[in-house]
């Protein structure tokens, strides 16, 4: 795998803040577009949950590690709010009221510890745009109650110092790398390594979860398909043996051949006529 | 007759002489046209999705493992005397084109596509039609194929699979829909691709591809 395509894209909090803030204008499609695809993931260790969308149970007994959806969402907004399994919703353990889910987009909603190891709910918006033939788009976030990481394939930083709850990514060539998650700037792994085996057309999304404190780093994983492109053509022979067509000299056979005709009816008909 | 209408008539045959050898010429030099052509857009079209379903799916969010795929590794076309070996063949980095084998009488399945074992796409193999160092490519004749003409895929698994040639389309490579040939859902089928139409000696260049579909017999 070639690591010079990986483009560091930069993360910044600026992902949070615009899956629920502002990313009606950015991926709004047309106005039939008003559903978007959302998935949820679970990345808080230990801890079974019901989700509940809008005071409706949506996910029974939602297992970490899981990744449920994709659910198609109106374009709106949404309470949201996790319980211990069975327990009713006035004892959710956690919650966010009027989540804005713009229309058209593919948005996964994290359930995962923040840095110093708290609950809480970040959605991303997952890029879905097409990959070029021959690529899969990698995108690492960051979920875990860890400090800042390096994201290592075969051994070579490729996205360096993302932190909780910030995402990175990079359209690479297909197929499979090793990867590795080290403490920023260091060679202590934190996670890892693992195979990736990325499929061309597809994004393939991992999330760093867990706690380092508590030993539970882990990661999920989830995987976008269809964001294939066609190959620019298909030159298959230089040889010409197999041209069909006409060359340039039937055009000049031809226009010789017309020219002879006009040439030879003039004269005939001129010759008729009598006059000379 | 005066000399002067002989001539006239000596122009006027040669005249009729150039126009019937100018037609002969073009006749004998139809490109490969089409047939099928509404067949071939129709099995692209994806199936309509089931309606979803009310409970949410939920999966164990495991790192992908690798996919598994059955390469066609042999390609017989009775039809036009082809017994090819397919090689597994990805894209050009320098081009973003279609990396057809190097060698004529070799042929390339796009290995990012579907593979023999898929219920829907299209698995693509593309082959020269000939090359200026090697002579005539083991698709020279793929123009000649027919509706109803059948053709064998070998998988690396052994298994032999037959297929039934429902379109042979010939578009300029400006205007080609390789989108549709190398979709990964609708019907599943086998796209065979060269080159054809025009010959641009200067650009050492054909002006179209010839498309053929098939599917399984």
């Amino acid at each position: 795998m070639q690591l010079s395509y990986f483009r560091r894209v930069a993360a910044g909090g600026a992902v949070a803040a615009l899956a629920f803030a502002g990313v009606g204008a950015l991926t709004a499609g047309p106005a039939y577009a008003a559903t978007s695809k959302v998935s949820i993931v679970h990345g808080i260790p230990d801890t079974p949950v019901d989700v509940y969308v809008n005071g409706k149970k949506t996910l029974d007994n939602f297992k970490p590690g899981d990744v449920a959806g994709p659910l198609n969402l109106e374009e709106g907004d949404y309470d949201i709010a996790l319980t211990k399994p069975g327990e009713p919703i006035g004892s959710a353990i956690l919650t966010v009221d009027d989540a804005a889910v713009p229309g058209g987009a593919n948005i996964s909603i994290a359930a995962h510890l923040d840095a110093t190891g708290q609950p809480k709910i970040t959605p991303f918006v997952n890029d879905v745009s097409k990959v070029d033939a021959g690529k899969a788009r990698l995108i690492v976030r960051h979920t875990a109650a860890a400090p800042a990481v390096d994201v290592r394939a075969g051994g070579t930083p490729v996205f360096e110092d993302l932190t909780n709850p910030n995402e990175a990514k990079g359209d690479v060539d297909a197929g499979e790398v090793k990867a590795d998650v080290v403490l920023a700037g260091t060679d202590t792994v934190a996670i890892g390594p693992a195979d990736l085996n990325l499929k061309e057309g597809t994004a393939t999304i991992v999330y760093a979860i867990g706690s380092a404190e508590g030993k539970t780093l882990d990661v999920v994983a989830q995987t976008i398909t269809g964001l294939h492109s066609a190959p620019g053509g298909v030159p298959s022979g230089d040889g010409g043996q197999a041209g069909t067509g006409v060359d340039t000299w039937w055009y000049v056979l031809t226009g010789a051949g017309v020219l002879l005709l006009l040439g030879g009816g003039v004269r005939m008909a001129t010759a008729r006529t009598g006059r000379t | 007759m005066t000399v002067r209408n002989r001539g006239a008539l000596a122009a006027l045959a040669a005249g009729v002489a150039a126009l019937t050898a100018a037609a002969l010429v073009a006749c004998a030099n139809q490109p490969a046209g089409t047939v099928g052509a509404e067949e071939a857009s129709t099995l692209a079209s994806p199936a309509p999705t089931a309606a979803s379903a009310p409970s949410v799916p939920v999966t164990a969010g495991e790192l992908p493992a690798g996919p598994k795929i059955i390469p066609p590794v042999r390609l017989l076309i009775p039809a036009i005397g082809v017994t090819a070996t397919v090689n597994a063949v990805g894209i050009n980095e320098r081009t973003n084109e279609f990396e057809v084998p190097p060698s004529v009488d070799q042929i390339g399945w796009y290995r990012y596509g579907p593979g023999l074992e898929a219920e829907v796409g299209s698995v693509v193999i593309a082959g020269h039609v000939d090359s200026a160092k090697q002579g005539k490519g083991a698709f020279f004749r793929l123009r000649e194929l027919d509706q109803g003409d059948t053709l064998t895929a070998t998988g690396s698994d052994g298994e032999a699979r037959r297929y039934r040639v429902v379109a042979r389309e010939e578009y300029a490579k400006t205007k080609i829909p390789l989108d549709r040939y190398f979709a990964r859902d609708g019907k599943p089928r086998l796209t065979l691709i060269t080159c054809g139409g025009p010959f641009d000696a200067k650009a050492r260049r054909y002006r179209d591809n010839i498309v053929v579909t098939a599917v399984p017999a």
